[in-house]
């Protein structure tokens, strides 16, 4: 598509890169302290991942119950702009405290200031297609809102599958909807940069053996969180290969983490948990079931994390250490998992309905290419390095320049939290010491 | 591609000729996009051709009896797991609703939403 392109100048003192959890904590912080702040987001949406999950755990606590209102507090602060769906470009540092920085805002042809929410351009969209927002079990139209809690709550039009027939903008009741918008190009200057880009996750059709896009019965534990959670894509749990009500549910732990063979080593920290916590919601909505966790090594370090387990135990759920090789699918949608019992040494099969990845947490590559005249380092994992890890965590190789949250390395939501904060005082230190 | 410098503070939308032109009509900028673009994705066409197509076969067939999902694959001819896609988004959209459940507690029968 050939659009014109406009640059314009805008002046922050910071800019934070991701609104997840750890960007929007770091941007309220620098906000609260009286500084100016860009907050960039490729996404639809203020909140991250955390925003898309149903509960938290060891507590349990609703994750929008908590999300929802740091969201507004960051899209409401004065001291705050958001750009969402907006990517940003090329970095360079001119000087001490002084970046440009380029952010192309891609268009949302919509004028959220003017859209009430009201749905009427989704129910006149005549388009159908997968919902990423619920990781492909449903559909959503071509005019949506990206989901029910999302801030800005505003629709947007996806594009590349609009049918451009004028629908949405006949049911529009504000005339908010305006196809004439374009990408724009916006040159920035700022004082310090914050990284909290995220994590991305491992994508389980590199690990064909178990299964995945093949069976439609094998899901990964994000596709149940969606289940789980109150805006669910059905109306209760169920296989998206068949409908069926599960009651023989297993989780497999370590998909694409602790595992040299897919180019990831390293333990993902979350996935043992957060498995836990599905396990313990699942015997909650499906009482009659069955649900078995195959494991290497449970993790369960942090706070009120083994109690968790435990309770876990005392529900029902059960534990099996076995590393699965190999899931194979029946005739009637049921999936037969081999694998090798470690305490007792000897290799099985057991057959249940639904099979729920637990994958890995992998670097969201790419942000070190963005610095033009200064190198950002990353670790052997090619996450962003600390240059001083032990000391000042948020520090990177480039001064100005600090980072937040699983930018870093695999972690959990109190820690991404802890992690914002200790990015957004080194970044407060920074622009008074160099004001 | 044309470059404009101009220097501003704040933004909160992107950029639009829609007002600062004049010459396109509020509430009618779809056309003019089909019009720039000329025309739309062949893609875009068939994926709205597919689920005009499949919607009205399960509204047809909902039409006639309540339906499993089961049941629906066999009527339609179609992958179980493309029926619950399509079918969980009728639900969504407000054409269809779910029914009971049967006797082993395993499948959802889906209706009509009248």
């Amino acid at each position: 598509m050939s659009m014109d392109v406009q640059k314009k100048n805008m002046n922050y003192d910071a800019l934070v890169i991701g609104a997840g959890i750890a960007g929007g904590e770091a941007a309220l912080n620098l906000a609260n302290t009286g500084y100016k702040v860009l907050l960039v987001d490729k996404e639809l949406s203020v909140g991250g991942k955390m925003i898309m999950l149903s509960k938290v755990f060891p507590t349990l606590d609703c994750a929008a119950c908590i999300t929802t209102p740091k969201v507004s507090e960051i899209s409401r602060h004065p001291n705050i702009t958001v750009f969402i769906g907006s990517e940003v470009g090329r970095i360079n540092k001119l000087s001490e405290n002084e970046f440009t920085a380029q952010v192309t805002r891609k268009p949302r042809y919509v004028h959220v200031e003017d859209c009430t929410a009201c749905q009427l351009c989704e129910k006149a969209c005549p388009v159908n297609v997968r919902d990423q927002y619920q990781f492909g079990l449903i559909g959503r139209k071509a005019a949506f809102i990206p989901f029910s809690i999302c801030s800005p709550k505003a629709a947007a039009i996806d594009i590349d599958n609009c049918t451009l027939c004028g629908a949405c903008e006949r049911a529009c009741p504000t005339n908010c909807i305006d196809f004439t918008m374009e990408p724009e190009t916006l040159e920035l200057h700022v004082k310090t940069i914050v990284i909290a880009t995220g994590f991305n996750l491992f994508d389980p059709m590199n690990m064909p053996r178990y299964g995945y896009g093949q069976y439609k019965n094998v899901i990964t534990a994000l596709q149940m969180e969606r289940e789980l959670a109150p805006t669910r894509p059905f109306n209760t749990i169920l296989r998206p290969g068949d409908g069926k009500v599960p009651d023989r549910l297993a989780y497999v732990l370590c998909v694409g983490s602790r595992d040299a063979s897919v180019g990831n080593p390293i333990c993902s920290q979350i996935c043992c948990m957060y498995s836990i916590k599905q396990a313990q919601l699942l015997m909650g909505a499906l009482p009659m079931a069955d649900v078995t966790i195959y494991y290497i090594n449970i993790r369960s370090f942090g706070k009120g994390f083994e109690e968790f387990y435990q309770q876990a135990k005392g529900m029902g759920v059960n534990f099996v250490k076995g590393k699965i090789g190999k899931i194979s699918e029946k005739e009637n949608g049921n999936l037969m998992l081999r694998y090798e019992d470690i305490n007792e040494g000897k290799l099985k099969e057991t057959e249940h309905d639904l099979v729920i990845l637990s994958t890995g947490v992998l670097p969201n590559a790419g942000i070190d290419r963005l610095f033009e005249n200064e190198k950002l380092s990353l670790d052997s994992f090619s996450f962003i390095g600390q240059s001083d890890m032990l000391a000042s965590p948020a520090k990177t190789s480039i001064e100005g320049v600090f980072v937040a949250g699983t930018a870093t390395g695999p972690m959990d939501i109190p820690d991404s939290i802890l992690s914002a904060g200790a990015a957004s005082s080194e970044a407060i230190s920074y622009l008074i010491q160099h004001a | 591609m044309k470059d404009t410098e101009t220097d501003i503070q704040d933004n909160t939308n992107p950029g639009s000729p829609l007002g600062a032109r004049g010459e396109i009509e509020k509430g009618k900028t779809a056309k003019y996009l089909r019009e720039k673009l000329g025309g739309i994705s062949e893609q875009a066409k068939e994926n709205l051709k597919e689920f005009n197509r499949i919607k009205k076969l399960m509204l047809d067939a909902l039409g006639e009896e309540d339906l499993t999902v089961k049941q629906l694959t066999e009527r339609l001819n179609m992958p179980s797991d493309e029926v619950v896609y399509y079918l969980m988004s009728l639900v969504k959209y407000g054409f269809v609703k779910t029914g009971d459940i049967d006797d082993m507690d395993e499948y959802y029968t889906y209706k009509l939403n009248k």
